[in-house]
């Protein structure tokens, strides 16, 4: 198993956020990347951003230079999970920095 | 965190101390049953009666009108399945609006599904309803037109007393939601011409958990609580004494102040828009000035994450509402900025920013030093 960390950040809506999440987690297994994905609502915490190896925001929460890693805005997300620019942009960076 | 601030008065209103101290009489001193038969249900009862005299002057109608029942969700609801369902389904037709509230909107979608029909009118740009679309819409069948006074949103005002003259001129029931009007208009169901209106207690500064539906004298309809004679068999259950005292003490309340009220939130919401402008921001006032209600803004921040700024707002002490609300597969926008056509990402933009009596200059100043502190952290890049 890796330690590759992806944190997938959301807001109000609970429901998306671990959907998106959920979909991002099998989409990096089915392409050979497994990894450990989180879902953070900033909801209950905006001031603190997540420890992870990349960082997908459903909404502009954190910057890199508080993350200390990447992130990528999956707004697209939202309205169409597999909105394919948003996820040739995900796979890009996880294929970049992929750790086992 | 500086100190709170709430800007939703739309959502919510605090309870005034006038009122409160009502309703402590009422707890204090009538704990009777008011059906009951000896001096304690008829201390009870006495109240009731004071404060049904009291909402009834509120709204210019004679006491016997008003049914209280739990708020204005069952009012609505009360007015639509109570008038829809004293006949046969396919013999039965509704009007109402595209943006009213989900008391409304469910309760219809519920009548759809029963069989009855029903007709969403659209609104145009500024959220209004155009009373010709509704003089078009009525069939031989229509029993019900549903328009609500001020939306809750955005805050239009709708042509009410017109749709009213219409509906009278075809013999409909004609039904408005006046939550958000009772407070800073003069609210005459005579001159409003309808027949049965919705209000709540706890948008006026009174307690939640209480509302009432004018029914005007001679209308039939059908109740949907069945069990004891309370409130003209229209609802049954025993009263909710306090909350109906603490209704009647918020429009006295109210009453005494709308016109001053009206006219000092107008000014706050003019200085509000002035400072969001002067931060140098592109703001979108949504609806027409002159038809929109002083206590509600509501505001597109092009370029900016509403739900962000609203988290971040809130994190200062800053209480606002948002324009769109999640369900179980999406984010989905405010089905009446929706109707207003508004592009999606303005839709995401929009917050709304509603005032109320304990609104200070001084609020919105540290509103606006707030917001211009978060902007730059909840622009979409």
């Amino acid at each position: 198993m890796t330690n590759y960390r992806v944190c997938v950040i959301g807001g109000w809506c609970g429901n998306r956020l671990y959907m998106v999440a959920e979909h991002i987690s099998e989409l990096l297994e089915k392409e050979g990347y497994p990894c450990h994905v989180i879902g953070h609502s900033v909801w209950e915490n905006y001031t603190q951003p997540p420890v992870a190896n990349l960082v997908l925001q459903l909404l502009p929460a954190f910057t890199e230079a508080e993350t200390g890693c990447p992130v990528i805005m999956i707004r697209p997300m939202l309205v169409d999970l597999d909105h394919p620019a948003t996820i040739e942009k995900v796979l890009k960076q996880v294929q970049a920095d992929y750790i086992v | 965190m500086s100190s709170r601030i709430y800007l939703d008065y739309c959502a919510t209103t605090p309870i005034h101390a006038f009122v409160r101290e009502q309703m402590f009489r009422a707890l204090d001193a009538s704990f009777g049953n008011p059906s009951s038969m000896h001096w304690a249900g008829a201390d009870s009862k006495q109240l009731i009666k004071q404060a049904r005299a009291d909402v009834a002057d509120g709204i210019g109608c004679l006491a016997d009108e008003i049914i209280f029942t739990s708020g204005a969700t069952e009012a609505d609801n009360l007015a639509l399945f109570g008038t829809l369902r004293l006949f046969p389904s396919d013999k039965a037709h509704l009007i109402t609006s595209s943006i009213e509230h989900h008391a409304i909107l469910h309760a219809a979608q519920l009548l759809e599904r029963d069989g009855y029909s029903v007709t969403y009118l659209p609104v145009d740009e500024h959220g209004l309803v155009n009373p010709e679309d509704v003089r078009r819409a009525i069939r031989p069948e229509t029993k019900l037109i549903s328009i609500m006074h001020v939306n809750n949103e955005v805050g239009s005002i709708q042509p009410i007393a017109e749709i009213g003259r219409i509906a009278r001129e075809y013999n409909v029931r004609y039904h408005t939601d006046a939550v958000q009007a009772i407070g800073l208009f003069d609210v005459n169901v005579d001159d409003l011409n309808v027949d049965l209106l919705s209000l709540s207690a706890h948008k006026i500064y009174g307690p939640k958990g209480i509302g009432a539906l004018f029914v005007r004298s001679g209308l039939e309809l059908a109740p949907m609580i069945v069990g004891g004679p309370q409130e003209r068999s229209l609802r049954a259950g025993t009263e909710n004494v306090p909350g109906i005292a603490g209704l009647g003490a918020a429009l006295n309340l109210v009453r005494g102040h709308r016109t001053e009220e009206r006219a000092r939130l107008l000014g706050l919401r003019k200085y509000l828009i002035i400072g969001l402008q002067a931060i140098g921001l592109a703001v979108i006032v949504n609806g027409l000035e002159e038809k929109t209600a002083p206590h509600v803004l509501s505001i597109s921040f092009v370029g900016v994450d509403a739900e962000m700024m609203l988290i971040r707002l809130n994190g200062e002490g800053v209480a606002v509402s948002l324009g769109s609300a999640c369900n179980s597969k999406s984010i989905e926008p405010s089905h009446v900025l929706t109707a207003m056509k508004l592009p999606q990402e303005q839709i995401e933009s929009t917050l709304r920013i509603s005032l109320g009596m304990p609104t200070s200059k001084d609020e919105l100043d540290t509103l606006l030093d707030v917001i211009t502190r978060v902007l730059p952290r909840v622009v979409v890049q």
